[in-house]
């Protein structure tokens, strides 16, 4: 085993034991901000894990849209979202967490048969690395042209839809009322008015 | 092409007539462009604060700093030292630890995208293939490390602060890379070093500059945007905001910020040189000069001068736009958030859309002028 | 479409105007660079103020007759008056006389209306103290003058603005004996006398 090897083979147990550690905290940790924020650290290691695998713009991407992109739009959500609800406890709780655990137990014996079935033979073919683009670019265009041009199709669709979203200007006249009612009053405490100079007769 | 000085491999070469492996050699050399890289950066940051008060005073017919050193040179080092023997202020009721690694998460990915900045034909710490896409990709980063900052701040200007720098970063992004993309067409990689490649021969006017002069008023907007600069420095609006994100930070951890936002204006201005205005190039081409004092290309201290140049006239360029940024900054007023967005998503966007799209029916008619 | 056209061709010309702007901007910036610093270089060098700056407050014991109309004409009856009668004289007699520059607006009332002209402002502005009430002045702070910035060896003078010649902006290296824009006292009296 040679020094390149050895960098290999510890950067992926850092890496793989980074992105598992983060991965269990976003599950299990109370605070939704730290989930999000450990959302991004698993998504870092995945990055770095490509770049292991000779993958260096699959890892630039991973991180551009999952760490720049999809993990600031969640915490941009939760930090924006100024909602305060009581926690009731749900009368049939048990039903939904036990279908949760079935469709749990689903995914991990699928994707156990799907590892014990992979042969992991190593390709023998040699690595794109700096011309991956390229490569990655001439599939996109010859046999994975119809995936691509539908994930394009699907992102117009949902860019649309953010616009229609975004750019509702007729409001029904009731519930527009009812929405500049809603918007006036600032969520504050009744306060007792403080008498000054002359009014005080009046008050 | 004359491939210029080629320091790694005259490094190895004499550390291998020592009796040292090969291996050992390169082990030996591959921390010390980072090292340099690294301590050029913090020094950039110095000669960049001094440049900022120096410039500003300037334009507003003071003389700024003057008995630090001679004309106040060291002025900025006395800010520093301050900074470092600062209290290290951590707010009651706030959040230690995202508090503490919010900073770290926005100076790291500055200091990383230097790995692909060009000084000369070999004069990088790595000629990555996906170049200018990493530093897209880092850059992309920094927003988390703001939104940590000032969610953990437990100030709402912090928290105002961050959410803005976030829109900010995440909106001007697209017209960013947009714009970047244009270029990358031209040149057919994402290398610095192709990028440059591609502009030479034809001395200044081989520079993308005029292949692209929409792509670059936009790539100079956004950059001025992703670095807060003052047009778009919204985040952390004096008047306004207090100083957003960076509002309860003391000490070093708020010298770490000011450090990344000098750093990163350095960088896009570097990165504005090597994409727009040729990188290392001078404006005749060296091969053209040397062939008319019939100077063989290949003299040593030929390319020892080139090398010389080629670091000095990127940093020039760099520092040319670095001046116009400052000038930037007392020139135009701030604009309010709602405008900062519209101009990112309803012109920069639509904008850098169409300048991508000339560019390609350009490169398809005329290969010659836009890269085959 | 036309009108669409008309839109996208009205946008681009405010476009291109937005940028025009900014640019003349730019230049207007730029055009600064190359001005000298007006800066005055304060503990070392310091201003020759106007004759009619109006500073901290002079103030002369004995020829007050504490009539108290500095008190009245004060925006804030800030000037503290402490006298008593003098059954001898028949005169009201000063006992102490105050005034708190740190409330002192620097108006000047007092030292227009003062009948005996006992208060007048002098060209002293460096009131800096470490605790606000030792800006109060007694009558015998009030009494002490000021050290006049054309003594001062420490200090280069520099002449304000209003002693400058015509067209002269920087005080920095000014030939000795230039004069001043317009006539100077003594010669507007001359050309008086002239003309009667």
């Amino acid at each position: 085993m040679n020094l390149a090897e050895g960098v290999q083979i510890v950067s992926f147990g850092i890496l793989a034991a980074m992105m598992l550690g983060a991965a269990i905290g976003v599950v299990l940790l109370e605070n939704i901000v730290y989930s999000a924020f450990l959302l991004g650290g698993v998504f870092i290691s995945i990055a770095g894990i490509y770049l292991l695998l000779n993958a260096d713009f699959v890892a630039a991407a991973q991180v551009l849209i999952y760490v720049g992109a999809v993990n600031v739009l969640i915490l941009f959500a939760i930090m924006l979202v100024n909602k305060r609800q009581d926690f009731q406890p749900l009368r049939r709780g048990w039903i939904r967490k036990a279908a949760t655990a079935v469709v749990c137990a689903g995914i991990f014996a699928l994707l156990s048969t799907m590892i014990v079935s992979t042969p992991w033979a190593i390709s023998t073919a040699t690595p794109a690395g700096d011309a991956s683009v390229v490569v990655i670019g001439l599939h996109f265009f010859s046999d994975f042209l119809l995936p691509f041009e539908l994930a394009s199709v699907l992102l117009l669709m949902a860019l649309i839809g953010a616009v229609v979203l975004a750019r509702r200007e007729f409001l029904p006249d009731d519930e527009a009322d009812r929405a500049q009612v809603e918007a006036l009053r600032l969520p504050e405490r009744p306060r007792e008015l403080v008498p000054s100079g002359r009014d005080e007769t009046v008050n | 092409m004359n491939p210029g000085i080629d320091l790694q491999g005259s490094f190895i070469e004499s550390l291998k007539s020592f009796g040292l492996p090969a291996g050992a050699a390169k082990l030996l050399w591959m921390p010390f462009p980072m090292l340099v890289i690294l301590v050029v950066a913090v020094l950039s940051v110095f000669a960049l604060v001094w440049l900022e008060r120096k410039i500003s005073a300037a334009a507003q017919q003071r003389i700024g700093p003057e008995f630090i050193g001679p004309l106040g040179i060291l002025a900025p080092l006395a800010d520093g030292l301050k900074l470092a023997f600062k209290e290290d202020v951590v707010p009651a009721k706030s959040d230690p630890l995202l508090f503490t690694l919010g900073p770290a998460i926005v100076v790291i990915p500055v200091f990383l995208s230097y790995l692909i900045v060009p000084f000369g034909q070999n004069m990088v710490i790595t000629d990555v293939g996906m170049g200018i896409f990493l530093w897209i990709a880092l850059s992309s980063v920094t927003p988390i490390g703001l939104l940590m900052s000032g969610y953990s701040s437990n100030n709402k200007y912090s928290l105002l602060g961050g959410l803005r720098a976030a829109a900010q970063s995440i909106s001007y992004e697209l017209p960013l890379a947009l714009s970047v993309l244009a270029v990358v067409l031209m040149s057919n990689s994402l290398s610095t070093v192709d990028i440059v490649n591609q502009q030479t021969g034809y001395g200044i006017l081989g520079w993308n500059i005029w292949r692209q002069p929409v792509g670059f008023l936009i790539f100079w907007i956004a950059a001025l945007a992703e670095c807060e600069r003052i047009p778009f420095d919204l985040p952390e609006a004096e008047e306004e905001l207090v100083a957003g994100y960076q509002t309860e930070y003391s000490g070093m951890k708020f010298a770490l910020f000011y450090i990344a936002s000098y750093v990163n204006l350095t960088l896009s201005a570097l990165l504005f040189a090597v994409l727009y205005l040729g990188g290392w190039e001078f404006f005749v081409p060296i091969g053209t000069i040397a062939g008319f004092f019939n100077i063989s290309e290949t003299a040593p201290w030929l390319q020892v001068v080139a090398a010389v140049l080629g670091i000095s006239m990127t940093l020039l360029k760099a520092y040319f736009l670095v001046f116009i940024a400052i000038l930037m900054r007392w020139t135009v007023p701030r604009v309010r958030i709602d405008q900062l967005l519209d101009l990112g998503w309803k012109f920069l966007l639509p904008v850098s859309l169409v300048n991508l799209l000339i560019t390609a029916g350009l490169k398809i008619a005329f290969p010659v002028a836009f890269g085959s | 479409m036309l009108k669409f056209l008309k839109q996208v061709g009205d946008y681009t010309k405010e476009a291109i105007q937005a940028g025009k702007y900014i640019g003349q901007g730019l230049s207007v910036t730029f055009d600064h660079m190359r001005r000298r610093p007006v800066t005055v270089q304060y503990p070392y060098e310091k201003l020759i103020l106007s004759e009619r700056f109006r500073g901290r407050i002079h103030f002369e014991f004995d020829k007050c007759i504490a009539c108290e109309v500095c008190v009245r004409v004060c925006p804030i009856n800030l000037p503290v008056v402490d006298w008593e009668f003098n059954k001898e004289s028949k005169k009201k007699q000063l006992n102490h006389y105050s005034i708190d520059f740190g409330v002192c607006i620097f108006c000047g009332n007092c030292v227009e209306f003062c009948p005996t002209n006992c208060l007048s402002m002098t060209e002293e502005y460096e009131l800096s103290t470490y605790d606000r009430h030792e800006l109060n002045y007694d009558s015998v702070a009030l009494g002490r003058l000021p050290y006049k910035v054309t003594d001062d060896p420490m200090v280069t003078p520099l002449r304000q603005l209003a002693y400058l010649p015509k067209g002269v902006l920087d005080p920095h290296g000014l030939p000795a004996g230039s004069k001043r824009a317009g006539l100077r006292p003594e010669e507007i009296v001359e050309q008086a006398e002239k003309e009667s």
